[in-house]
């Protein structure tokens, strides 16, 4: 059999096991091992485990559970209405005043959290019910907390870009950086989308809201500081020669669960099971699909499918802008369907040296990567932000999250296209703080 | 299938190695395929030598220390000071060390099938590493157990990463110094990062044994003819390398210089230093912990 | 039945609550080892071996609970969409994809598992410690999965009468 007919046959295997709802992690790892076995014999059993085991094994992961227990520790405590309520005081003679709030809270959570799903539940707990209280349409609340909560994973920390940085061995330091200015972009985007929209709907004017003295507004900073000063610790350890990123994690985790216990005095014990579980329960499910897309990745490798298809493209004389639109289309389509992890461990290494070669910086595309995840995150089947806000705020649709999130997909697109125009919004700081890259 | 952790088709000396391996094979025309997996694209490096024991992967240029966990003999191969210099490694290949070492390889049931010594050194951004005083305090990625116990006994502190990561470490000042390979130093730009290199020299206390292996249960499936022809073809390789191994370390010395930064060697006082500390050490270690450790040491020791 | 599901959910809560306090403990250790290292300017010899192997461990051990939370993230469109005979097909046949992955991982793990202890392998490192003490959660984590695949699959036969 050729590797493209193999290929054919991966995917096919991978879709039916993905359409009759096995987990993710499981329909990689069995498609992977089935594909062996068929090609290889009974003999490629016998590598499973220990592929799978040192796929996990490794230094650059710790940060992965660390960075998700970190957020965990801060959005158990009313930490998340804190910092919405302080920018609610600034922010609610705006239209979409209250929106606004939400979404910097949002950006500013994505600062102390390494993922999407975790920071959209940390400001969406609270901050739904209060839009909707003060009479936002359901549409406005549910999808401004999904769009704003994907900027977990492009303002540093990010668990994308850990493991995009390991399975390219790039610095992850440096891609932190990469998408701290991209991240505030995108808020700004998300911010420009709502004001227009709540003019144009005439909503959001926050008649509910009273009018706060400027000694009020003065008054509320204090309770935002905490969470500056440990963003800004965290920076202080990644980039002032403490630490790798995975030891700051872990710092950082730590740090996060002391302060929570201090600060805002939480003692129960509940409290930490509950905060606890929530971390188990994403690390353990990206964990998994870490390790089956390490067989998947070494499947596809071993029956040269990989090899076949990098082949093809480089072979493929296009203009690089147009491969660019090609790639990014693929991986809008595979972020449909996957989780970002996912997408990144399988693609990464194919796509890496075609972008290279193409003239496009590694770091760069790294945030175009992630965007893409971004947008993934938001759209049906799989998108676990809609999952999360279906938790959180049973009374909403499905249909009518999806309804919010559409415009803030356009503002995504919009950000990958002045990315490419000017790619220095992603490469200028790290360039700035570290110099060149590799 | 041949698979190492490399960058492929870059010019890298192992992943050439292997490319010529396979040229070669095919040249001879004896029903040989080798189709190569460089860059981890298969396994990753540290699983290659269970898979090949297994026999789900035939070749492999393989750290033999990366598999000292199920064979602690193997650290010798990566064990500061036993090496000293490239002219010495050719004389250790043919030495009795290396016959003890290689029945262990066979009996794990892998073969030999070409040998190679990759020299490595220090670099710093704070201070020249000659003697052991130089290395105290200073926080060093060393490459390997037996190394960060020396180095340990002289005085540094240690940090782990995976060597892509030395210079964000170096560069945030997580690390003051790292030890690795020579190529490693020049392909990870090292040299941006620090302003003194310890080069290989005539008195170097990094070498790693990185040979060309081939899983025992492939091996018996070929014929003598195919057998022959895959140990001709080694020999072709085992000698382009001998050849570029010192290449590797004047393109280091070279690029390092180019770049500003300071070169220097170990005097032989300092490499006695060095060994001093290293038979408190890891020599130490690997003869109480190891069976026939002492030995072995020995037997390397007693090559001139 | 009941009582198998009862018992096998215990033993997922059990571990766990085993993988939360591993979780706990790296970065208690990850901690450790910065100040050690860059405060106090010491060497750090197992902090790091520890804290993979820990979380490692923390992935396979927490697995089966995280199983019984739904907590393994699939594509649901269809299910959702089927009729309630379709979707216990449906889910019938995720269940018994998820079983023959992890019976096939359990199997491979307690494998390299028995090799790493009988063999007597270590970790090449420093700390060298048993490589068959972070091998372990390997097969037992991933070999409850299938004890807690099982009682999914009698809980959506169940859901049948
Ligand atoms: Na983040
Ligand atoms: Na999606």
């Amino acid at each position: 059999m050729t590797p493209m007919l193999w290929g054919a046959g991966v995917l096919v295997g991978l879709l039916a096991l993905l359409a009759v709802g096995t987990p993710i992690a499981f329909a990689l790892g069995l498609v992977s091992i089935l594909a062996l076995i068929l090609a290889d014999g009974w003999g490629s059993v016998s590598i499973l485990g220990e592929t799978f085991f040192g796929g996990l094994a490794s230094f650059g992961l710790v940060s992965i559970p660390m960075f998700i227990l970190m957020g965990a520790a801060v959005a158990s405590s009313p930490a998340g209405k804190d910092l919405y309520e302080a920018l609610d005081r600034w922010l609610n003679r705006v239209p979409g005043g209250l929106v606004l709030s939400n979404l910097g809270a949002c950006s500013i959570f994505a600062a102390l959290s390494g993922s999407s799903p975790a920071t959209c539940a940390a400001i969406g707990k609270m901050g739904i019910p209060e839009m909707t209280k003060r009479g936002y349409p359901n549409e406005i609340a549910a999808g401004s907390i999904a769009a704003g909560g994907t900027l977990g994973i492009l303002i540093p920390p990010s668990v994308t870009m850990i493991v995009y940085g390991i399975a390219t061995e790039t610095s992850i330091g440096r891609l932190f950086l990469a998408g701290l200015l991209p991240g505030v972009m995108l808020t700004a985007l998300f911010m420009a989308w709502t004001i227009y929209d709540c003019r144009r709907r005439g909503v959001g004017l926050d008649m509910l809201g009273r009018r706060f003295s400027f000694r009020e507004r003065l008054e509320v900073l204090p309770r935002v500081l905490p969470f500056l000063g440990i963003i800004a610790a965290i920076l202080y350890v990644l980039y002032g020669g403490v630490a790798t990123p995975s030891e700051a994690a872990g710092v950082g985790a730590l740090f996060c669960l002391i302060f929570v216990a201090v600060i805002y005095r939480l003692w129960k014990l509940s409290l930490y099971s509950s905060l606890f579980r929530d971390t188990l329960k994403e690390s353990v499910m990206i964990m998994m699909i870490i390790g089956a897309s390490e067989l998947f990745s070494f499947a596809l490798s071993s029956l040269f499918i990989t090899q076949t298809i990098a082949e093809w493209i480089s072979l493929l004389d296009v203009n690089k802008w147009v491969l660019m639109a090609i790639i990014n289309a693929f991986l809008l389509f595979a972020g449909f369907f996957l989780p970002p992890v996912a997408v990144i461990l399988m693609t990464a290494p194919i796509l890496l040296p075609i972008i290279i070669q193409a003239g496009f910086d590694p770091y760069w595309f790294a945030v175009v990567l992630t965007i893409n995840m971004e947008i993934g995150l938001i759209t049906p089947p799989v998108g676990l932000n809609l999952y999360v806000i279906n938790g959180i705020a049973p009374n909403i649709t499905l249909g009518e999250i999806l309804r919010g999130s559409i415009p803030y997909v356009g503002c995504m697109v919009v950000g990958i296209v002045l990315l490419c125009l000017m790619p220095e919004i992603a490469l200028w700081l790290p360039n700035l703080l570290m110099g060149p890259a590799l | 299938k041949a698979s190492h952790q490399w960058p492929g088709g870059k010019g890298d000396v192992r992943d050439e190695m292997v490319q010529i391996l396979a040229r070669e094979v095919a040249k001879a025309d004896v029903g040989v395929e080798i189709k190569v997996y460089p860059g981890q694209s298969l396994f990753k490096a540290n699983e290659q030598w269970g898979a090949m024991t297994k026999g789900q992967l035939d070749i492999s240029a393989f750290p033999l220390d990366y598999a000292s966990g199920r064979h602690p003999q193997f650290s010798a191969t990566l064990m500061p000071g036993l090496v000293r210099n490239h002219d010495r490694a050719t004389r250790l290949n043919t030495s009795p060390f290396m016959d003890d070492i290689k029945k262990i390889v066979n009996d794990a049931g892998v073969v030999v099938i070409a040998d190679a010594w990759l020299a490595g050194g220090f670099a710093s951004k704070k201070q020249c590493i000659t003697s052991p005083e130089t290395m105290q305090g200073q926080v060093t990625r060393a490459a390997g157990p037996a190394f960060e116990q020396m180095l340990v006994g002289a005085g540094a502190s240690i940090s782990s990463m995976p060597s892509s990561e030395i210079y964000t470490g170096l560069q945030t000042g997580v690390l003051d110094a790292a030890n690795t390979s020579s190529g490693s130093f020049v392909s990870y730009r090292l040299y941006e990062q620090t302003t003194c290199l310890t080069a290989p020299g005539a008195n170097a206390l990094w070498f790693m044994y990185e040979p060309i292996l081939m899983s025992k249960r492939s091996w018996d499936k070929l014929s003598k003819e195919q057998q022959d022809a895959l140990m001709a073809a080694g020999k072709v390789a085992q000698d382009y390398f001998a050849g570029e191994a010192k290449g590797l370390d004047d393109k280091m010395i070279k690029t390092f210089k180019d770049a500003g930064v300071e070169v220097v060697e170990m005097s032989a006082e300092d490499y006695d230093a060095w060994l001093a500390i290293a038979k408190e050490t890891s020599y130490k270690n690997f003869s109480e912990n190891v069976p026939g450790g002492e030995d072995l040491i020995a037997k390397a020791l007693a090559v001139d | 039945m009941s009582f198998y599901i009862t018992a096998v959910s215990a033993v997922s809560r059990f571990f766990g609550l085993i993988a939360m306090v591993l979780t706990g403990s790296a970065a208690l250790v990850v901690t450790h080892m910065v100040i050690v290292r860059y405060f106090l300017g010491g060497s750090t010899v197992w902090q790091t071996e520890y804290v993979i192997y820990a979380l490692v461990a923390a992935t396979f051990l927490g697995s089966p609970y995280v199983l019984l939370n739904k907590g393994h993230v699939n594509v649901d469109l269809l299910q959702l969409r089927a009729a309630p005979a379709g979707r216990r097909i449906l889910q019938t046949l995720s269940a018994l994809a998820g079983i023959s992955f992890c019976a096939l991982l359990a199997w491979s793990g307690w494998v390299y598992f028995h090799e790493a202890w009988s063999f007597g392998w270590r970790t090449s490192t420093v700390w060298a410690i048993p490589l068959w003490i972070p091998l372990l959660p390997l097969p037992v984590g991933v070999g409850l999965m299938v004890l807690q695949y099982i009682a999914e699959i009698i809980k959506i036969q169940g859901g049948a009468r």
